[in-house]
């Protein structure tokens, strides 16, 4: 069936706000479902001939992002602070298009573990944060982690980890074949006496669902796949949305305001086309999954007088618990050729400092993965020393490229009310509207983890006979591409934004599923936990439509 | 030179004329070099038109990033032809940040010349007063501008203007190629298949 066109103003049963990694899937479930459905996304379409392997343009001139020129960021650490408009790279980036970030991520697609979900009550309050349970738990998803692996398509070894949460069924593809970076981590970390196992990965192995298998390009990071071997919504869950007959992407469509009744209803969004024409799209009902940046801030540019600080922001938190995950990095050269700049981001992984351990004397869980951190314009700005930043020695080091790796790692980052997403005061973007203004400053104890990690990383490189290796200096969070926590789910309406099903407390006929919807970090990787919430709120969604719910 | 439409050709003369011939002594591998790439733009192959930069700032522009990315036994900055690049961007994907570039470049200049009362711009300077010097101001956000730029013109898409022949990817080995098989690399050769763990005590 041809994808459907719904007339203007034709009032529909769901508008999603919003084509990513939640979007598509919420369109695909809604749309199955049997609801008339159109999803609204900002940027434009492409297709997998658009994509080419431009590292300038992508990482560097943000050609596929939310750039600081259309779409401006002001950053700041604490509410103490004048923001400052950030120039260069956004703070909050993502993909600006049909798919969203489900097409330039790295694709990383562990679940989550059962202890993720119920960390406040195994591990106690952390003072001065809002760690807290989430109100659903691992095994409530494990059903839809299964439906992500098997309908979304990820590559993977079950049984594999032996920290892995209980699965119901095993990956539909084998894993990617390893790189030689992934099998110096398994050799380093298993003489330490670790557990490293093949990294699950959103990007076929093998041809599934008339996709043809990674042809091992390497430009995953911050790109789109030109073979659509990579799991993104574009390939997977959009075209089965417009499959249905009954759903409309609409490209180039910049929703900027939810609409509400006088009785609190959500009547439809506002939006402006390709143009800059406004437009209102009535709905019986709206979900967004805008992201963990953007979908707050609708909800802030929602504002009415009825509402003034926001919609569905009646306990506050609306913007706030922004987390990202934190991120370091240990550098090694090795005797002879690894190549890491073919094939997948990542092939191993460690697990075993996932939980968090009291005895460390601080919270914090994660782990590590082996890896060429970015493409070589990248690896040479970033990876030398400050030692070796120019010069004879910074040439001997890029010359080294082929034989250097990566281990990077993944951890929590504790959910903190002052960190937060709101509008800028003065700041506007291109089309006129309030910008984005980024508060953010790091938990000690995740920049604390953060090393932790760094050094068994280190220690992993060294085990593995790395010639050299280095650590690449911590520093506090200017931003990130893992965007949670800002519509926060919860039991409580005077502590969340969302209940357990993704219904706003306030508005009844307004859901929000992406990553703000996460209550704690996680450990990284979130996208696969992302379409599993999307998964399990379509059916409920659905079940509350069909019920007469809404 | 008055146009900032310069040939590359009048680049060299500008270089080896009005600037002075030490510097084109000291960097004669590297304008040999040059010239070779001279004649290939004469032959239509290669854009070796200046569209922003004049030959002053050429020439400073080129020896700073001959510093950045040196040529020894093997290519650097000079034959990957970054000075083009970094032309060519602020023409083009970075037209945006032309005026910004051209301001630090200037300043740069106007505080070399502060500290070098007696003439000259810093490209006439050895290649170990260039070091020494670049040492001087590696903090500056100039510098940094030049490294990322340096850098960005030996390893981006040629179309851009720099990474002439794939000369930087060839330095730093990278194949731009949108196919490759297993093994990889050394390591992934022999590897036996994953070893699967015993089961571990449920936590």
């Amino acid at each position: 069936m041809s994808p459907r066109s719904y007339k203007p103003g034709e009032t529909v049963d769901f508008v999603v706000v919003g084509s990513g990694a939640a979007g598509g899937v919420m369109a695909r479930e809604l749309a199955r479902a049997g609801f008339d459905v159109i999803v609204m996304e900002q940027g434009p379409r492409f297709t997998a001939a658009d994509f080419r392997h431009d590292e300038l343009d992508y990482w560097f001139n943000n050609a596929l992002l939310n750039s600081p020129q259309a779409s401006p960021q002001t950053f700041r650490r604490t509410a103490e602070e004048t923001a400052q408009r950030v120039k260069d790279f956004p703070a909050l980036w993502y993909a600006r298009m049909v798919g969203g970030s489900s097409n330039h991520f790295t694709a990383n697609f562990w679940r989550f573990h059962e202890v993720d979900f119920r960390e406040r009550s195994l591990l106690g309050a952390i003072p001065g944060t809002s760690f807290a349970d989430w109100p659903i738990d691992y095994a409530e998803l494990e059903p839809y982690y299964t439906k992500v692996e098997w309908d979304v398509g990820v590559s993977g070894l079950a049984g594999a980890s032996r920290f892995d949460p209980p699965r119901s069924k095993p990956y539909p593809m084998p894993p990617l074949p390893v790189k030689s970076s992934g099998v110096l981590l398994e050799r380093g970390a298993r003489k330490l006496g670790l557990h490293p196992f093949p990294a699950p990965m959103a990007i076929a192995s093998v041809p599934y669902k008339g996709r043809p298998a990674c042809a091992h390009c390497g430009f995953c990071m911050g790109f789109g796949c030109e073979m659509q071997a990579k799991s993104s919504t574009l390939y997977t869950m959009i075209p089965e949305a417009e499959a249905t007959g009954r759903c409309e992407v609409r490209s180039e469509s910049y929703v900027f305001r939810v609409d509400v009744n006088d009785r609190d209803r959500v009547t439809g969004v506002t939006y402006f086309d390709r143009d800059r024409r406004e437009h209102f799209q009535p709905a019986r009902a709206v979900v967004l999954c805008a992201n963990g940046a953007e979908s707050a801030r609708l909800l802030l540019m929602s504002a009415s007088a009825r509402n003034p600080n926001g919609l569905a922001n009646s306990s506050g938190m609306v913007g706030r618990n922004l987390m990202f995950n934190t991120y370091s990095e240990v550098h090694a050269i090795f005797e002879h050729e690894l190549n890491e700049y073919k094939s997948v981001q990542v092939t191993r992984i460690v697990h075993d400092f996932y939980d968090s351990d009291p005895k460390r004397g601080f919270y914090g869980g994660g782990g590590f993965d082996s890896r060429i951190s970015l493409n070589p314009i990248g690896w040479a700005l970033f990876a030398p020393p400050a030692s070796r930043a120019w010069g004879a020695d910074f040439k001997s080091l890029i010359e080294a490229m082929p034989r250097a790796m990566v281990v990077a790692t993944h951890g929590t980052s504790l959910p903190l009310e002052s960190n937060r997403v709101d509008l800028d005061p003065d700041l506007k973007d291109a089309w006129g509207l309030p910008a984005m203004r980024v508060t953010y400053k790091d938990h000690p104890d995740d920049l604390k983890f953060a090393a932790f990690l760094q050094d068994r990383g280190l220690e992993v490189m060294q085990a593995a006979g790395a010639q050299q290796a280095w650590k690449a200096p911590i520093t506090e969070a200017t931003g990130s591409p893992h965007l949670l926590g800002t519509c926060r789910m919860g039991n409580d309406p005077a502590t969340s934004v969302v209940d357990r099903y993704h219904r706003t407390h306030d508005v009844r006929n307004l859901f929000v599923c992406d990553g703000s919807s996460f209550v704690t970090s996680g450990r990284g990787q979130p996208t696969m936990t992302i379409q599993a919430l999307a998964f399990r709120a379509g059916e409920h969604i659905a079940g509350f439509a069909r019920r007469n719910e809404i | 030179m008055k146009n900032n439409n310069t040939s590359r050709r009048d680049f060299l003369r500008a270089s080896g004329g009005a600037i002075g011939a030490a510097w084109v002594g000291l960097n004669w591998p590297a304008v040999a070099a040059a010239a070779q790439h001279a004649h290939e733009a004469a032959a239509g192959r290669i854009d070796h038109e200046f569209k922003v930069l004049d030959a002053r700032r050429a020439c400073d522009v080129a020896a700073i990033a001959a510093q950045i990315v040196p040529t020894d036994d093997r290519p650097g900055a000079t034959e990957a032809g970054v000075v083009y690049f970094i032309d060519h961007v602020h023409a083009g994907i970075y037209a945006s940040a032309k005026a910004d570039f051209l301001a630090g470049l200037t300043a740069f200049q106007a505080e070399f010349a502060r500290l070098h009362p007696d003439g000259g711009q810093f490209a006439d300077l050895d290649a170990g007063a260039q070091r020494e010097y670049l040492k001087s101001v590696e903090a500056t956000p100039f510098f940094g501008q030049m490294r990322f730029l340096t850098i960005c013109g030996l390893l981006a898409l040629p179309s851009y203007g720099g990474n002439e022949h794939k000369l930087g990817w060839q330095l730093v080995g990278f194949v731009d190629q949108h196919a490759w098989q297993p093994p990889f690399g050394h390591y992934d050769r022999d590897y036996p298949g994953f070893v699967p763990y015993a089961k571990a005590p449920q936590s």
